[in-house]
């Protein structure tokens, strides 16, 4: 048997030499359209997840969270301390994008992966919190799986922790609300079902946070009995004007949109049973098993130049739902981004989708993960409405035209060069590990001035790009 | 215009030899899978624990469908039936299956009725090089006869292998038969390999 697969493998060999010439090679330059490299940074070589550009001052700080590390180096060396230290928060000076420069790093939680780090990161000013020193900027970040922290960093060099939320099984990608202090925590409470369901907490005063409640699915909930729901991923509201918090589930798999009234959330009744988790829900909209839902960013409002003419339903209310690939070398069904009209909140509808076209690059071939993670979830005037920006793992950040949701299009992408800090991934095939190395963009983000900040999960790295030619256009930049 | 009408008429050797020989590999790639499952079903199906493979009853969902054995003799529980199933990509890789929660989200005893109670706390489990926990379900039932399952969750890396019994007998037979469904040596071979391969 092992002779002839060997054999078919062979023959395989000699016809299928494309796939195998897409793999990313050290020096090779970034494959790029309409997007243009800037600066970089080498975050020391940690995997990357989320980041947040703060405007401070008269500075621009980006503020980025790790996984844990690897197994050949589970906590890295610091060069600014000449330590070793489990992945955390890396705090990087971007006011010239062109030349980052590191400040410090907070070191996270031990642990490999997702199993340890500070994944996620917010900052609100303490003077648009509601209580905060005014003096103060807050960072909001998850410890690990363990807790979320809140540190001070108006001396961006020096963080000053002023407050610890522990005593949990699981964080992730959680919401804060700036100028109310609301804060949507995805946390794992240790008498839940879930790993990842939702602490509503009042962190206008950050020293002394105050609970408000919890909020899942029915069936999550502690006492439950019978079929569990998907777990959350992470939610974005929009605040007491919007009234409306958008809630993902599920990560590659059985994923949903909710849709919660933020004030029947916020003040109805709290105790976790399931009439009370069902109150403040105005719909769901559930996806395929294949899809999961990572990011559900909103977009209310939105003209729609072919609607235009139409007595009704020119605009639209829009949100982009991006799913996580998690599998390397596709091993399950493409995780995409798709497009949900929730004009009508109580019967949202999917009205489009966009992926990379694997052919465009061989991704199922260059090793790691191919397909989206995350979106941009800054809502500056720069982008907001006009483009979106989408890290899709080997395939780079691609920047998508979504004036018509309808019909979102790709109108440029930058995929990095892999460096000697790149980490392999690595497939198993007949019981026999196969490593490659290839870019694994994992988070982006954007600043009001319209830079783009790439980070990868294979530990290149920091990017910081721009716009050229029509996509530049787009966004009315100069 | 001419180039793309000689290449029409007169087609490339290389490409014709090339077409012949992923035939070749395809027809033999077939062949022995054809020839290895029929080999699986009768080691698993027809041996001396009597389970017989039987159709993946399920819809499909968001994993890749598992395989489902039936008992047809007195050396297994009359009635019962096992599911098996590889979830490749499950997250915990340092902490494995954590707890009890764990095992009602994962361990597939929705698919068989989304309506199920735990009676106890699980245990710790511990099935060829895999470790992870197992629990007792009690089953809602309409009119029929009450039934119960025992899911197993057990972790490999970053993936996992589901295991539900299900039957009407005590959950000790339904325990008793299950494990020695899982002690098998087949059973464990494709278990591995199925988290190996992502089969």
């Amino acid at each position: 048997m092992q002779r002839r697969v060997g054999l078919a493998v062979l023959v395989l060999s000699f016809v299928a030499p494309v796939a195998a010439s897409a793999q990313q090679v050290i020096g090779a330059a970034p494959e790029a359209s309409n997007m243009r490299l800037v600066g970089y940074n080498d975050l020391q070589a940690r995997s990357a997840y989320q980041p947040t550009i703060h405007h401070q001052g008269d500075r621009w700080i980006a503020y980025i969270g790790h996984h844990g590390g690897t197994e050949a180096v589970p906590d890295p060396v610091n060069p600014m301390t000449g330590k070793a230290e489990p992945n955390g928060t890396s705090i990087v000076d971007v006011t010239d994008p062109a030349h980052p420069r590191y400040l410090h790093h907070i070191p996270g939680q031990e642990g490999k992966y997702e199993g340890g780090g500070a994944q996620m990161v917010r900052v609100c000013d303490g003077k648009t919190l509601p209580k905060g020193d005014r003096n103060a900027v807050y960072l909001l970040r998850t410890l690990g799986s363990e807790a979320h922290e809140i540190w001070n960093v108006a001396d961006p060099e020096n963080p000053v922790l002023v407050t610890r939320l522990g005593g949990l099984k699981d964080t992730h990608k959680s919401w804060w609300e700036c100028d109310t202090g609301i804060a949507f925590l995805v946390s794992g409470a240790p008498d839940w079902r879930v790993r990842r369901m939702t602490q509503v907490y009042d962190l206008s005063d950050p020293a002394h946070p105050v609970k408000i409640r919890d909020f899942g699915l029915p069936g999550q909930e502690p006492g439950a009995t019978g079929a569990v729901p998907t777990e959350l991923h992470g939610p974005i509201s929009l605040g007491p004007q919007g009234n409306r918090v958008y809630f993902g589930y599920g990560t590659n798999k059985g994923g949903m949109l909710q849709i919660v009234d933020r004030d029947k959330l916020l003040n109805g009744p709290k105790e976790p049973t399931p009439e009370n988790l069902r109150y403040p829900e105005i719909s769901r909209m559930p996806m395929s098993a294949f899809n999961g839902a990572h990011t559900t960013f909103p977009m209310k409002g939105m003209p729609i130049a072919e609607f235009a003419k139409d007595k009704d339903g020119g605009t639209r209310d829009i949100v982009m739902i991006v799913d996580e690939a998690i599998q390397n070398e596709c091993g399950e069904p493409r995780q995409m981004v798709w497009f949900a009209d929730v004009t009508t909140e109580a019967r949202p509808m999917m009205i489009s989708s966009y992926t990379v076209p694997e052919e465009s690059g061989h991704f199922c071939s260059r090793g790691g993960r191919f397909g989206s993670h995350s979106s941009n979830e800054s809502m500056a005037p720069v982008y907001y409405k006009k483009l979106a920006f989408i890290a899709f793992f080997n395939a780079g950040v691609r920047a998508l035209d979504i004036r018509d949701p309808y019909h979102p299009r790709e109108v440029g992408y930058f995929i990095p060069q892999i460096t000697d800090k790149t980490d392999k991934r690595c497939v198993t095939i007949e019981g026999e590990e196969r490593c490659k190395v290839a870019i694994q963009t994992n988070n982006v983000e954007t600043d009001d001035r319209g830079y783009i900040y790439a980070v990868d999960r294979a530990n290149t790295g920091l990017h910081i790009l721009e716009m050229t030619g029509e996509a530049r256009a787009i966004a009315g930049l100069p | 215009m001419p180039a793309c009408r000689e290449i029409a008429m007169r087609p490339q050797p290389l490409l014709v030899i090339a077409l012949l020989a992923l035939s070749v590999a395809w027809a033999v790639l077939v062949f022995e899978m054809v020839q290895s499952r029929a080999a699986r079903q009768q080691e698993m199906g027809t041996g001396r624990l009597g389970w017989r493979e039987i159709a993946w009853p399920f819809p499909r969902d968001g994993w890749p469908a598992g395989r489902a054995f039936r008992c047809q003799s007195a050396t297994c529980v009359q009635d019962s039936e096992i599911y098996l199933r590889a979830k490749l990509g499950f997250c915990n890789c340092d902490t494995g299956v954590a707890d009890d929660d764990e095992v009602d989200r994962v361990a597939d005893i929705d698919l068989i009725n989304p309506r199920f109670a735990a009676p106890a706390p699980g245990r710790v489990v511990r099935v060829a090089d895999l470790s992870g926990r197992a629990r007792n379900y009690d089953l809602e039932s309409g009119e029929g006869a009450p039934h119960s399952a025992i899911g197993y969750a057990l972790s490999h890396r970053c993936d996992l292998m589901v295991a539900v019994i299900k039957g009407s007998a005590a959950q000790p037979l339904l325990e008793q038969a299950a494990q020695q469904f899982l002690a098998s040596h087949e059973v464990q071979r494709w278990m591995l390999a199925a988290l190996e391969s992502g089969k």
